[in-house]
């Protein structure tokens, strides 16, 4: 089910929102069994044929973290129980969403023609990420005993499920068993519906708006110069809207449900730095791969060079994350050297004169969101050949069109770029801070909150008016 | 707690009359003229949505369709070449049930005529029309669904306001001059505009024996040519051409169709028969059976132009392997008029015999 499309906002959430909060006046408990079942009806729409691998999955890490958390292991049962749980995750993680690519490998290697045709099951990278976290901090003794209600909530959170944001146990956990949460509380249900219509009319007005401009650098046979860099700019705001707006969304449905959902975006193209933007980009991620891999792998604390070594490697890892072909190989690879040369850059230059600080920032956006969009081309590309002769075209000025249509298209990234570096970002504009547990304060009162509320309702009903087709949203795909 | 639930039931009801309003600009202005016609009207180039309000608003008595390769054909050639009141409803990349269900639209509400640039590719991909994300039946057909899908839209909604101003007199001209620019999708001031070359278009620049060449060898390269045959399967092309052609044909008995194959370059041909003869061999067999299925139909005429020498072995002619200039545009409206080319029913096959021995003969020169 999506989010931006008719029988999940005006059918399943109001209904989802009902049953929660009338079964929160008798209990606990029974809000959370209910919101647990919503969440795998809400999976099974469309996914129906993968919710026993998802329930597999929850009772596979709940039944190992119980081990981990409760029973009274020794420290080499405990190592073995992780080592099995972590792989077994994995295994099933390789299965379906590596096998085939794997299998491709063996034959272009081999010359074999071995054939492998498994369904990847939505969602699957999230969930399984997230409960890696969860028996890896259960091995460390970082996790209290969770009740199975609880701990399947977590799993199947349906705002979060299918393309995240990557949640943390131990925020969520917590918010799900406090009882103040299942009283409905008409400002967080104010704040949420705004904040989900910020993120509808992210979705549905900006990124399927200008997704039609994405084929002229994409679908083109040989793409000019023009063509190629409007193509990949407009791939590149594309993303940002479609990822930030699911973000927004699912923030904005976990409020009305009383929940605090962890910040993904916080404006990333204003980045100056490639180590900025893994800050502001897909924040969950970036937070996930350094805690659960990077600092596993040594960090930074053996030395430059395993430094570089350990953040090409999860580099490496995190584009394979997204999907299981070269081009995200080529994605993670360049982010991997782009944040090998950032640091490289501080460590040579660790303070720059205060003169040079401000012209100093400004050239680091600019390289910086250029490094991004050279790297979002191998994200994008259907092959790395087909992204190299797109790289190609940008690097060639000498064919350049700029017809009606490019002429066009440019206007529509122009507006799209000033969207994005000068307006403020969702946060910003709510208040919402994740960490207090704070929203909607910086709202202004009185005589300005008619007009906020015009707003907003401005943008609901465009968010909704948008919605046309079946418009998946590019992370389900990972 | 009261004020925030009190905003809330605002910011709701605010939100429906935000709406409704939009709902009432589209219904207004009207930007596909499905609800009335208007002389003010813009027109747009993303004709599986256009062509909804074109069959509904304009007059006519015949419908040309066809895909990008009858793309660029201006209606007001069409209308002074055949002598009728045409109307372009071709459409790129698109099937043989998205036309056969556009076409059976036009032909209810008036079409006499029908001219089909029939390609044999249009054949390979059918999918259910009812079920198609990019051609809606229901706008077509004006059903409930359909309208309120047309009313409540965001994009017809910008395009609506986009129309307004630019029916203020002070904004009329300047508008209308950037709108070509601009990122709206209704720019177009005279139906006979939809997707046209401009009449100053440099057509040597963009049809030419390099550019042609260039395409044979893209698609002739061992890593890609065994996209030449992706999706073709005989059986499956012959289904579809039953079911989308010659349904749509008996089920018009009133109906005149003037069907033709294009002149494609034979570089086309060529490169089926160097890269994936068995996709050759399924387009020939195909073509040879809807030539003699349609010159059985007594509402039919067949004109195959695959053979014509003088302009399918001038590379010149061509953007790349199959579509051909506007030049060619031109004279193929003169053999549809004249019936030059038209397949005699008694010998069905003899211009596709001819179009074999050519692929067979053709060695391809390096530039």
């Amino acid at each position: 089910m999506l989010f931006n499309s008719y029988p999940f906002i005006l059918l399943f959430l109001p209904a989802a929102l009902a049953g929660y909060f009338w079964l929160g006046r008798r209990s606990n408990l029974t809000p959370v069994i209910w919101l647990a079942l919503a969440s795998l009806t809400f999976y099974a729409i469309g996914n129906w044929q993968f919710v026993a691998l998802l329930l597999l999955s929850i009772a596979f890490n709940y039944g190992v973290g119980h081990l981990l958390i409760v029973a009274e292991l020794v420290p080499s049962q405990r190592k073995t129980a992780l080592i099995l749980g972590v792989a077994g995750d994995l295994l099933v993680l390789g299965i379906f969403k590596y096998a085939g690519f794997a299998t491709e490998n063996v034959n272009a290697l081999f010359g074999t023609h071995l054939a492998v045709h498994i369904l990847l099951p939505v969602g699957i990278s999230f969930y399984t990420f997230t409960q890696i976290a969860f028996l890896m901090d259960a091995y460390r003794g970082q996790v209290a005993a969770y009740a199975l209600p609880h701990y399947a909530l977590f799993v199947t959170y349906f705002p979060h499920l299918i393309a995240g944001p990557i949640l943390h146990h131990k925020d969520m956990i917590p918010q799900f068993e406090w009882e103040e949460s299942k009283r409905p509380h008409a400002h967080l249900i104010l704040c949420g519906i705004i904040i989900f219509a910020i993120g509808l009319f992210k979705k549905t007005c900006l990124a399927d708006g200008i997704q039609p401009l994405v084929a002229l650098a994409f679908e083109a046979r040989s793409p000019s110069f023009d063509q190629a860099w409007l193509g990949a700019l407009a791939y590149t705001f594309q993303l940002y809207f479609d990822f930030s707006g699911y973000s927004d969304m699912a923030i904005g449905i976990s409020l009305m449900f009383g929940i605090f959902l962890p910040v993904n975006f916080n404006s990333p193209y204003k980045a100056t730095s490639i180590v900025e933007f893994w800050r502001r980009w897909h924040m969950t991620l970036s937070q996930f791969l350094r805690d659960y891999l990077y600092i596993p792998l040594g960090g930074n604390r053996r030395g430059r060079v395993l430094r570089y070594v350990n953040l090409m490697l999860t580099m490496l890892l995190g584009g394979l994350w997204h999907g299981a072909a070269w081009t995200f190989v080529a994605w993670g690879a360049l982010h991997g050297a782009y944040l090998c040369v950032n640091h490289a850059f501080n460590a040579l230059m660790p303070n720059v004169p205060p003169l040079l600080a401000r012209p100093g920032r400004m050239i680091g956006a600019g390289l910086t969101f250029l490094a991004v969009v050279i790297a979002w081309v191998f994200f994008r590309a259907e092959s790395v050949t087909w992204a190299l002769r797109v790289l190609h075209a940008m690097a060639d000025p000498t064919n350049i069109v700029f017809g009606r249509e490019e002429i066009a298209a440019l206007v529509q990234v122009a507006i799209y770029a000033a969207l994005v570096w000068l307006a403020p970002n969702t946060q910003k504009i709510m208040g919402y801070d994740h960490a207090s547990r704070r929203v909607g304060e910086s709202l202004p009162a009185g005589r300005m909150r008619p007009l906020v509320l015009s707003a907003a309702s401005l943008v609901l009903a465009f968010g909704i008016l948008g919605i046309q087709s079946h418009s998946e949203f590019i992370y389900f795909r990972f | 707690m009261r004020g925030s639930f009190t905003s809330l039931k605002r910011l709701l009801l605010a939100s429906g009359l935000c709406l409704l309003g939009a709902a009432v600009l589209t219904y207004t202005v009207d930007p596909l003229q499905l609800f009335r016609p208007s002389p003010q009207a813009f027109y747009s180039d993303d004709t599986r949505v256009q062509n909804a309000g074109l069959i509904r608003s304009q007059s006519f008595d015949t419908a040309f369709m066809g895909t990008s390769l009858a793309i660029h054909f201006r209606q007001s050639d069409i209308d002074r070449a055949l002598r009728v009141q045409s109307l372009k409803l071709a459409m790129t990349g698109s099937n043989s049930r998205q036309q056969a269900f556009v076409l059976d639209q036009a032909i209810g509400r008036g079409a006499r005529r029908v001219i089909w640039a029939m390609d044999d590719f249009i054949f390979v991909d059918a999918a259910d029309i009812e079920a198609d994300p990019y051609l809606s039946v229901d706008l077509y057909r004006g059903t409930a669904k359909g309208i309120a899908s047309y009313l409540f839209s965001a994009a017809m909604a910008k395009e609506s306001l986009f129309s307004l101003l630019r029916s203020v007199p002070p904004l009329q001209q300047p508008l209308a001059r950037a709108a070509p620019y601009l990122p709206v999708k209704f720019a177009l001031d005279d139906v006979d505009d939809i997707y046209a070359l401009p009449r100053d278009f440099d057509i040597v620049r963009d049809y030419n024996a390099g550019k042609t060449l260039a395409a044979f060898a893209y698609i002739t390269s061992p890593v890609r040519s065994r996209f030449l045959g992706e999706g073709y399967g005989y059986d499956a092309m012959v289904r579809h051409f039953e079911q989308d052609a010659v349904g749509l044909i008996t089920r018009h008995p009133d109906v005149t169709f003037d069907i033709y194959f294009p002149p494609y370059s034979i570089l086309q041909f060529v490169a089926m028969r160097d890269a994936s003869p068995q996709t050759l061999k399924i387009v020939t067999d195909l073509t040879a059976h809807v030539a003699q299925r349609l010159t059985q139909l007594p509402n039919v005429r067949l004109h195959d132009f695959r053979a014509i020498k003088s302009v399918t072995h001038d590379l010149n002619n061509y953007s790349d392997v199959i579509h051909h200039s506007p030049v060619i545009d031109a004279k193929v409206l003169g053999w549809l008029a004249s019936g030059e080319y038209r397949v005699d029913p008694k010998r069905p096959t003899a211009s596709l015999d001819e179009l074999k021995a050519q692929i067979e003969a053709y060695r391809v020169r390096q530039p």
